[in-house]
């Protein structure tokens, strides 16, 4: 890798703490402005307290601080790695999320590696019998599910396939209760997985569907195409040598910017499959007023986003190498 | 007239549009037709939809007209999917059109904000915004819009980008036209096409993210709307299926229109660009 | 001093033993637990939650029946003096805490006049009729009470007065102290391990002071956020018990159906929870009492529980809950009646001013019970626009007042003076709780009765008071009643003696058992 490419990702990573940093004053003033307190969420769920209580509970979070100086105290503490404690469960908010972390990037992999694998698969399909009925059928497939509420679906797969077949878990991560080991724990998660991994790769599946089937009619109108097939190079070989490759690029942008994206689009699968990650911790976080919490995971995701959005540039010019950065 | 004459060719963008100004005028008449308030409890709850002639699709959990309240919730699904896309281009464009018109320092300034909005992931934000402003019409119109003029932006500014060293814009500029003139008269006007082709997909988009937030219950609790006709119905759903299942056709079929109509503005407007878009 | 004996000692703890066949050993039970409790330090954190987990390790010294009636647990007996102010409890001997030490006087001293004094809003509050406490030896607490306190002998049960272990938390500072995370009580489980957002696990404890308690091996409480998914859970056997409330009432029906099924509504009888609409009596329409009788009027009561709460429950007649001691049934009666209703808002010369009506944060049913009140409102011409709101927002607007009509419901606590009293006298109002005297309400011969009835000596006096307070209330509706909440717990029928005391689920698995 050249020095310019490294100085270009140094740049990069800087300019992203940059946008970071102010993502997290952002964030820290913009909570702050919902109604109510931690405290009162709590005093609220005990159904019992008095103004003693929400005192001595604002004193220990240090909510009775002037705003500036909590903001002060949050920003010092975020440059020293250190994120905070939450109000709830009284644990350091790195170490929730990190334990939380796994389910997100397992269900999101899963997502992403079968949105990407099926939607160009399917975009290929369709567009190798680009007017005959395959393609047809790819792109009607692709329009209607990429036009169905991602929360419908799932519910609908749920009813399905776990009421009404029996066939897989409609709920959580592991069977609860069982000490599963070894392959049967991999097993048991993996028929857990289905079902989210299924619904939320969908919608995806079918974005990557079309963008690879309109990417690739287009390429193969391109002239270099057509010279090699005027060579008379095999036409399956065109299509892989010359066609996917180069149609893939727009693909891999996108994907890139999704696979950031998708942890904050995660809320809805986690919702309806009570997934335990980090989509959940957010929502949760938000209605219990968990402000460092909340912040936590607002941050950790918009890092996501940086790292992905970089990791797909670098990977985009080492594929085209023409590429400016 | 040409774009029209093209567009009209396309079946399958005539159908979108013809679903979509059926829905349009549902929107509008509807209403009146179903005088009174889609809320008002009307019969025995659970009536499956075919059952009762009065009421063709059924009651819902409460006794409430599923018709009716399917005819509300085209109204709202419409006008905070368009209001929030209109929103979003007043914010973009001209976000846009200065970034990649002048470049250098304000392109570099106003690049940085936008990237802003697209590192936090944005149906997040539009929860903790909906949340904290509280649900309503105006919360959820403004958080959807707020979290979608970053693609518009990006769009206009690359248009401009690519149009600004044009002849006729150089020429606009030797004729000492002001930068604003040149802007809106010479350099927007060209750039609209994709412009369109993206508008109609963020109406899309805008309506599955306001079922989104309905469901999840982050809906204006004075309006009846298709997301929270299946969030509400949501825990029924192994007694009463329909009720879940009706209004997420709604919303299904209406993306789907509006996505059929965009990809044909698309080939219409953009024979070349076909399917490409900035992203 | 002459005393009379109060309680005597029981030998075995289930007092509910009409059970023909003889518990059997060992099992697990899987229980859901919603939402997730913010601790499960149960003398510091007085939600719900809390308590479901907590009154399984933690214990108090008495325990109450369905009929509210005390029974012994950490104290064997207790007596009261002839003048009502002196109390005696003898604790149990050999009475170990989870980690081994014993359990004595010294811990019940510690627990009441130091931690729940600092920690427990309620019990503070009661705490200010007590004079003194002394431990006058390892096994012996006095009370001593500056008046004869009627609700005193109710305050005992492991929500209100747990014991925590003092060898652990004195000279601490509680909130902090790192055995909030691994919580030491005296109960028939033991803490084991707490995977946040996944499960709480409870084992056994070999040491339990009841001999042949409990029958259980582990209890697994597990932490599903979404209601629909806690319904197919129960359906699919990996729960065996659905709390009240942990599920959508809608599903409440369908589940009962099932094959092994049991409902039972029992083990809330020392809460009573009962649900109201907050009427702002300071300001607006709801200030005129003729607006708050119409609205009473207005609702169609039976519809909602008949749609909404599947017919449990029952329509509330007025302040005290019908089940409870002193709830007098001559109280006159607010039926449907929109003409009514119309009646008195055109006397009040009602403007059509609308008024924000704001539904309950906490799930479904409240959310479609503000629809309901809404259209029965529209109906008879009071205009409401629904406000909605968080569990955060909802606490701040009724906290400082900034509301016109409110949904909440609250316990009653087996007795007015603890329960009900506080939602209307006029030393409750103050903004920061959304649990006092929210409304507003100021009258000061209410304040009177309620202050006498306190402390009235012998019960047949407070009857006397509770009935001129009902019918003052009823016929000024400072809030409008609307239901005594029923919360049915579905369990799988294999699951014995569940349900054995008024607090129901909240200390349910000592004496519970699996039929083999």
């Amino acid at each position: 890798m050249s020095i310019k490419i490294l100085l270009y990702i140094a740049g990069r990573a800087v300019k992203g703490l940059l946008v970071l940093l102010v993502i997290a004053v952002f964030n820290f003033f913009l909570i702050r402005a919902a109604p109510g307190d931690p405290a009162q969420v709590m005093a609220g769920e005990a159904g019992a307290t008095d103004e003693v209580f929400l005192q001595q509970l604002r004193e220990q979070f240090g909510l009775d601080q002037p705003l500036y100086y909590q903001l002060w105290v949050y920003i010092n503490n975020m440059l020293h790695f250190d994120m905070g404690i939450t109000y709830r469960q009284q644990m350091p908010v790195f170490d929730l999320i990190m334990d939380r972390m796994p389910a997100t990037l397992l269900l999101t992999g899963a997502a992403f590696v079968l949105s990407l694998l099926l939607g160009v698969l399917a975009g290929v399909v369709a567009a190798a019998k680009h007017r005959k009925w395959p393609d047809s059928a790819i792109t009607v497939a692709a329009l209607v599910f990429y036009a169905t509420p991602l929360f419908w679906l799932a519910m609908m797969a749920s009813l399905l396939f776990s009421v009404y077949l029996d066939w897989l878990p409609s709920f959580g991560m592991q069977t609860v209760g069982e000490d599963f080991a070894g392959w049967d724990k991999v097993r048991d998660i993996g028929i857990h997985l289905v079902l989210p991994a299924a619904t939320l790769g969908l919608f995806f599946t079918a974005v990557y569907a079309r963008m690879t089937r309109t990417s690739m009619i287009e390429t193969s109108r391109l002239d270099f195409v057509k010279t090699a097939k005027a060579k008379g190079m095999k036409p399956s070989r065109v299509l892989y040598r010359h066609v996917l490759r180069n149609a893939l690029l727009p693909v891999v942008t996108l994907a890139g910017l999704q696979a950031g994206q998708l942890i904050g689009g995660a809320v809805l699968t986690e919702t309806v499959f009570a997934w335990p990650g980090i989509g959940r911790l957010m929502f949760d976080a938000l209605f219990q007023r968990d402000y460092n919490l909340l912040l936590g995971v607002f941050f950790i995701s918009s890092a996501m986003v940086v790292l992905f959005n970089l990791i797909t540039d670098v990977i985009y010019c080492v594929v085209d190498p023409r590429i400016e950065l | 007239m040409n774009i029209i004459k093209t567009l009209s060719q396309n079946k399958v963008a005539m159908v979108g549009f013809a679903v979509l100004v059926m829905l349009i005028l549902v929107a509008v008449l509807g209403p009146y037709v179903y005088e009174g308030t889609p809320w008002k409890m009307v019969q025995r709850p659970f009536i499956p939809p075919f059952e009762n002639s009065s009421y063709l699709l059924g009651t819902d959990i409460l006794g409430r007209d599923v018709l009716a309240g399917l005819i509300y919730g085209t109204r709202i699904s419409l006008l905070v999917s368009f209001v929030s896309t209109v929103i979003a281009l007043l914010i973009g464009i001209p976000l846009g059109a200065y970034a990649g018109y002048f470049g250098g320092w304000v392109d570099e300034v106003l690049m940085r904000f936008t990237e802003i909005f697209q590192t936090v992931p944005s149906f997040a934000l539009a929860i903790v915004l909906v949340a904290i402003f509280e649900p309503s019409v105006y919360s959820i119109t403004g958080a959807i819009a707020l979290v979608s003029w970053p693609p518009v932006a990006r769009l206009v500014r690359g248009e401009f980008l690519r149009l600004r060293n044009q002849e006729y814009v150089l020429a606009a500029k030797l004729n000492g036209q002001s930068n604003r003139n040149i802007i809106l008269k010479e350099i927007l006007p060209n750039s609209l096409s994709p412009i369109i082709v993206l508008a109609s997909l963020m109406v899309a988009t805008a309506i599955l993210l306001e079922s989104s937030l309905a469901f999840l219950g982050l809906g204006d609790p004075e309006i009846m709307s298709w997301g929270y006709m299946i969030g509400s119905s949501r825990t029924v759903i192994r007694q009463a299926w329909w009720l879940s299942f009706i209004p997420g056709v709604a919303i299904a079929v209406t993306v789907l229109a509006l996505n059929l109509l965009g990809e044909g503005l698309n080939d219409a407007l953009n024979p070349k660009l076909s399917g490409k878009r900035e992203s | 001093m002459k005393k009379i004996v109060m309680g005597v000692v029981i030998a075995c703890l289930p007092f509910a033993s009409s059970v023909y066949s003889k518990p059997s050993d060992g099992g697990t039970i899987n229980v859901v637990v919603q939402p997730e409790p913010p601790s499960l330090m149960i003398g510091m954190y007085s939600n719900g939650t809390t308590q479901q987990v907590g009154g399984n390790i933690f214990e108090g010294l008495l325990r109450y029946d369905k009929d509210l009636n005390p029974h012994s647990l950490l104290a064997t007996s207790w007596e009261n003096s002839n003048d009502g102010k002196t109390w005696t409890f003898h604790l149990k001997p050999d009475v170990l805490w989870h980690d081994g030490q014993a359990f004595t006087s010294a811990d019940v001293v510690f627990s009441v006049d130091k931690l729940l004094r600092q920690t427990n809003a309620r019990l503070r509050t009661s705490l200010a009729f007590v004079d003194s406490i002394t431990a006058t030896d390892d096994y012996t607490v006095v009370f001593q009470l500056k008046e004869p306190y009627g609700p005193f002998i109710r305050l005992f049960e492991v929500g209100t007065m747990p014991m925590m272990p003092k060898h652990i938390y004195a000279g601490t500072d509680y909130k902090t102290n790192p055995a909030n995370h691994h919580p030491i009580g005296t109960g028939p489980f033991k803490f084991d391990e707490w995977q946040k957002g996944s499960f709480i696990h409870l084992t056994k404890n070999e040491n339990y002071h009841v001999k042949g308690l409990p029958h259980i091996d582990d209890i697994y409480w597990h932490v599903i956020p979404d209601a629909a998914s806690r319904a197919v859970a129960y359906e699919t056997g990996k729960i065996d018990v659905l709390p009240g409330g942990s599920v959508e009432n809608f599903d409440v029906a369908r589940l009962s159906e099932l094959d092994n099924t049991c409902v039972t509504t029992d083990g809330w009888e020392f809460f009573a929870p009962q649900a109201w609409l907050w009427l702002n009596n300071r300001q607006g329409p709801t200030a005129d009492k003729r607006f708050r009788q119409a609205v009473m009027y207005a609702m169609d009561r039976e519809f909602a529980k008949s749609v909404l709460w599947n017919g449990y429950g029952e329509i509330a007649k007025g302040p005290i809950g019908s089940k409870t001691k002193f709830f007098d049934d001559s109280l006159p009666d607010y039926e449907y009646n929109p003409e009514k209703a119309k009646a008195l808002l055109k006397e009040m010369g009602y403007d059509g001013t609308p008024v924000r009506l704001m539904p309950m944060p906490y799930g479904e049913t409240w959310q479609r019970w503000a629809e309901v009140i809404k259209q029965n409102l529209k109906e008879v011409g009071i205009k409401t626009t629904i406000v909605s709101t968080d569990v955060a927002g909802w606490n701040q607007k009724i906290s400082d007042w900034d509301y016109d009509i409110s949904f909440t419901y609250l316990y009653q606590y087996g007795d007015p003076a603890l329960g009900v009293a506080r939602s209307y006298i006029s030393s409750n109002i103050a903004k920061g709780s959304p649990w006092n005297n929210a409304e507003g309400y100021n009258d000061p011969q209410i304040d009177k009765w309620f202050d006498e009835a306190a402390v009235a000596f012998p019960d047949s006096k407070r009857a006397e008071l509770y009935k001129k307070i009902q019918h003052k209330l009823v016929e000024d509706v400072p809030v409008a009643w609307l239901m005594e909440l029923e919360f049915p717990t579905i369990y799988n029928c294999k699951i014995e003696n569940l349900i054995d005391s008024g607090i129901g689920i909240n200390d349910a698995f000592g004496t519970a058992w699996i039929k083999q």
